[in-house]
């Protein structure tokens, strides 16, 4: 597990908004500076799902995949450390952590990973 | 042809008893009703007859399952194997599917094949289902030994159950066996084993009454067509 | 610009074509559509192919001028058109432009897909690379996962229940059974997969709240129209459709940059389009044939075109209001749900189904009666590319 969550959201300099992930320009004006954001403490669950027919390269027998916004409004699909769907709801507060994700030609591939508090 | 029983004692391999397994009936997803009862020798003859055309079938592994379980029903038939065993599904007295295992021990089952006539509606699932609680819940056993020679089957078990991969020989030399223990069956079982008992009494007969089959072209229409799901 | 027309259509069985490879499938629809249209052995002025897994799966590009030569139209101009699930009515909207702004005369459209010669797990990470490379597709994320994402929402929001679900399942698996195109015959039974304690072996959960009679199959097959100017439709003496409008719209890639996922903004803002195009409404519509990759789908496609009100589409469908003989008929052919869904011809084959039924040439327990506007919406990636069209039919 790493320490930081290395995403970088990006901050349109001239109107504020809040891209993760890149856009050449601005979504909204069209701008192309920005500025680079990480995502801030907790998150909180905007929607999630069991998925029970992976894509190849998946040996487990179902993930569970959400969305989150963290406390600075960075928004990202993350995977969710839960054992099913029962406890979890839209609006769970959920912990940030950047690990493995999945394996690709022998190596880890890092990622979001969610965890229900 | 005459069989000198004297030599039969002989040939024959000792048998495990077994209690018989108690028959169920399941509704398939286009709402027909699907008997899973146990088969007699005397039936093999007949099972023979649905199971001949797949041996042809080279889609979905169909060729090889077909060929395995014909050569083991048939050794069921003429006393050539330990323990052996075979559950048939059936809608409207047809058959629709076949499954079969054996009792390895008396704590460890084999499971062999499984074979779905009727594709589209789980069969195979609902089949390999019936012989894992007649393993786990009738016959009294602790662990059952599995392989699958085909990719839905591994899709179906090895990851939706899950089982535990193990490095003990496929009995015919093919890929290493995965294990289903008490505590993976019960803990799956909610969600992969269904069934009502008892079956209703015009089914139950009806089933007994005559293993009806389809026609080759039927069959390899449904296993082989063009309308797969 | 001028009106453009539909001379041909065909299309072939979708399912498990094993024998045919891409090439196959694509030709032979062609063929039809281009005797459908009475070209006899004529040539056409270009050919636009919709696919999206050739270069994938089969390992193959430029597949629209492997079919130039495949079926000898050189030296006709060429090009395979890729958007996700929507190649088919991009491939069709391309076409249709050519002919509009003067330039062709003659334009085949073809749209195919060999999906079936992979096993699932590859032609789902196949489907899924449509997701954004670094924000989603490594997760494991696949297309039912972000309907199935979408669907909670929606649910949530819009208050449709499984019961919503259910009643598109049925009625597109019942359509199915009378399509002898359709990928899947077979009629569903609401005990076996909803009401019995059985349904959770026969109908189990793929990407939660969604189930597997929530989802299309996956398919092999190949659909085709021929497109030419109305002088052309014109002489051929009998009733003919038209493209009456046609709108596209994209959103964003990621299903976490909309600001609310359940607004399918592509889906209201291609209608839009192709309603002001065509000068019609929404009531004008009497038939469609709405993108249901998933069930969640054909109820929120039906909502965002103008059907019925947020909130409302589930409801009707459960009401009957989108059978045959329903205030909107939908997905008469079974929809993706039972037609199938090989990739790139879904839009193609949307497409001819609405012709069969403009033409009154379906069978009564499929036809619209007198059925005179219809309308298709085809869904690429997972709502940020959609494409809407509008065909009408004219009497000579």
């Amino acid at each position: 597990m790493i320490d930081e969550i290395a995403l970088t959201a990006y901050q349109c300099k001239k109107c504020g908004k809040l891209h993760y992930p890149f856009h050449d320009r601005c979504l909204e004006c069209r701008g192309r500076e920005f500025d680079k954001v990480k995502p801030q403490g907790n998150a909180k669950l905007l929607t999630y799902t069991a998925i029970f027919n992976l894509p190849w390269g998946f040996d487990q027998r179902f993930l569970i995949i959400g969305v989150a916004e963290f406390q600075n409004h960075v928004k990202a699909m993350g995977q969710i450390k839960a054992e099913s769907t029962d406890k979890l709801k839209v609006g769970l507060a959920v912990k940030p952590s950047w690990e493995p994700i999945r394996v690709q030609n022998g190596e880890d591939v890092y990622g979001l990973k969610l965890e229900p508090m | 042809m005459p069989v000198d029983m004297e030599l039969e004692m002989v040939l024959r391999p000792p048998q495990l008893p077994m209690v018989p397994y108690p028959p169920k009936v399941i509704t398939l997803a286009n709402g027909k009703r699907m008997v899973v009862r146990q088969a007699q020798r005397e039936d093999v003859p007949a099972i023979l007859k649905s199971v001949h055309p797949c041996l042809f079938i080279e889609r979905d592994y169909y060729d090889i399952v077909s060929a395995r379980l014909y050569g083991e029903l048939l050794a069921w038939y003429r006393y050539r194997v330990k323990s052996e065993y075979c559950l048939l599904g059936q809608v409207d007295g047809y058959l629709v599917g076949i499954v079969n295992g054996r009792m390895e021990t008396d704590k460890v089952g084999m499971s062999y094949h499984t074979l779905a006539i009727d594709r589209g509606l789980r069969i195979g699932s609902h089949l390999f289902a019936a012989k894992m609680e007649y393993h786990l819940e009738y016959l009294g056993q602790e662990d059952v030994l599995i392989v699958a020679e085909s990719p839905i089957g591994f899709r179906r078990w090895m990851i939706e159950y899950p089982l535990e991969p193990t490095k003990i020989p496929h009995e015919l030399g093919g890929g290493d066996s995965w294990r289903l223990t008490r505590e993976i069956y019960f803990k799956a079982k909610p969600r992969l084993v269904v069934g009502d008992r008892p079956v209703p009494k015009p089914l139950m007969d009806e089933a007994v009454a005559e293993i009806k089959f389809a026609d080759d072209d039927t069959i390899r229409e449904r296993i082989a067509g063009l309308k797969g799901r | 610009m001028r009106d453009v027309a539909i001379l041909g259509v065909g299309m072939l069985p979708f399912g498990r074509r094993d024998e045919d490879s891409l090439m196959d499938m694509l030709a032979y629809a062609s063929l039809k559509a281009l005797d459908d249209a009475g070209l006899g052995n004529d040539t056409v002025d270009a050919v636009y192919v919709a696919n999206m897994g050739g270069g994938m799966l089969q390992h193959q590009a430029s597949i629209a001028s492997s079919l130039v030569d495949r079926l000898s139209l050189l030296p006709a101009a060429a090009e395979t058109i890729e958007n996700g699930p929507a190649s088919g009515a991009s491939a069709v909207k391309n076409g249709v432009l050519a002919i509009a702004s003067g330039h062709y005369d003659t334009v085949l459209v073809a749209g195919g897909e060999k999906m079936r010669e992979v096993t699932g797990w590859r032609a789902t990470d196949f489907v899924a690379s449509m997701t954004h490379p670094t924000a989603e597709y490594p997760y494991g994320i696949t297309l039912p996962g972000m309907a199935g994402m979408f669907t909670r929402l929606y649910m949530e929001k819009h208050g449709v229940t499984r019961e919503h679900l259910l009643a598109i399942s049925l009625k597109n698996q019942e359509m199915g059974t009378r399509n002898p195109y359709a990928h899947v015959e077979m009629a569903l039974d609401r005990e076996g997969i909803f009401d019995s304690p059985h349904a959770v072996v026969n109908n189990p959960v793929s990407a939660d709240p969604l189930h597997l009679y929530d989802l299309c199959p996956v398919s092999d097959g190949a659909a085709a129209l021929v497109l030419c100017t109305v002088e052309a439709a014109k002489k051929r003496g009998k009733p003919y459709v038209v493209i009456a409008g046609f709108g596209q719209a994209t959103d964003t890639h990621t299903l976490a940059e909309r600001d609310d996922p359940t607004d399918l903004k592509a889906v209201s803002l291609a209608a839009q389009k192709a309603f002001a195009m065509a000068k019609l409404k929404p009531s004008d519509v009497h038939v469609a044939e709405l993108h249901d990759a998933f069930t969640i789908l054909e109820i929120a496609e039906s909502e965002h075109v103008g059907f019925f009100k947020k909130g409302e589409g589930g409801k009707a469908a459960v009401a009957g209001k989108t059978r045959l003989g329903g205030q909107i008929p939908i997905n008469l052919s079974g929809g993706l749900k039972a037609r199938g869904h090989p990739v790139g011809a879904t839009g193609v084959a949307q497409m001819v189904d609405i012709v069969w039924q403009l033409r009154h040439e379906l069978p009564e327990n499929r036809q619209v009666k007198n059925a005179q506007v219809g309308l298709t919406v085809n869904f690429g990636g997972f709502g940020n590319n959609v494409l809407c069209f509008i065909l009408r039919r004219v009497e000579p």
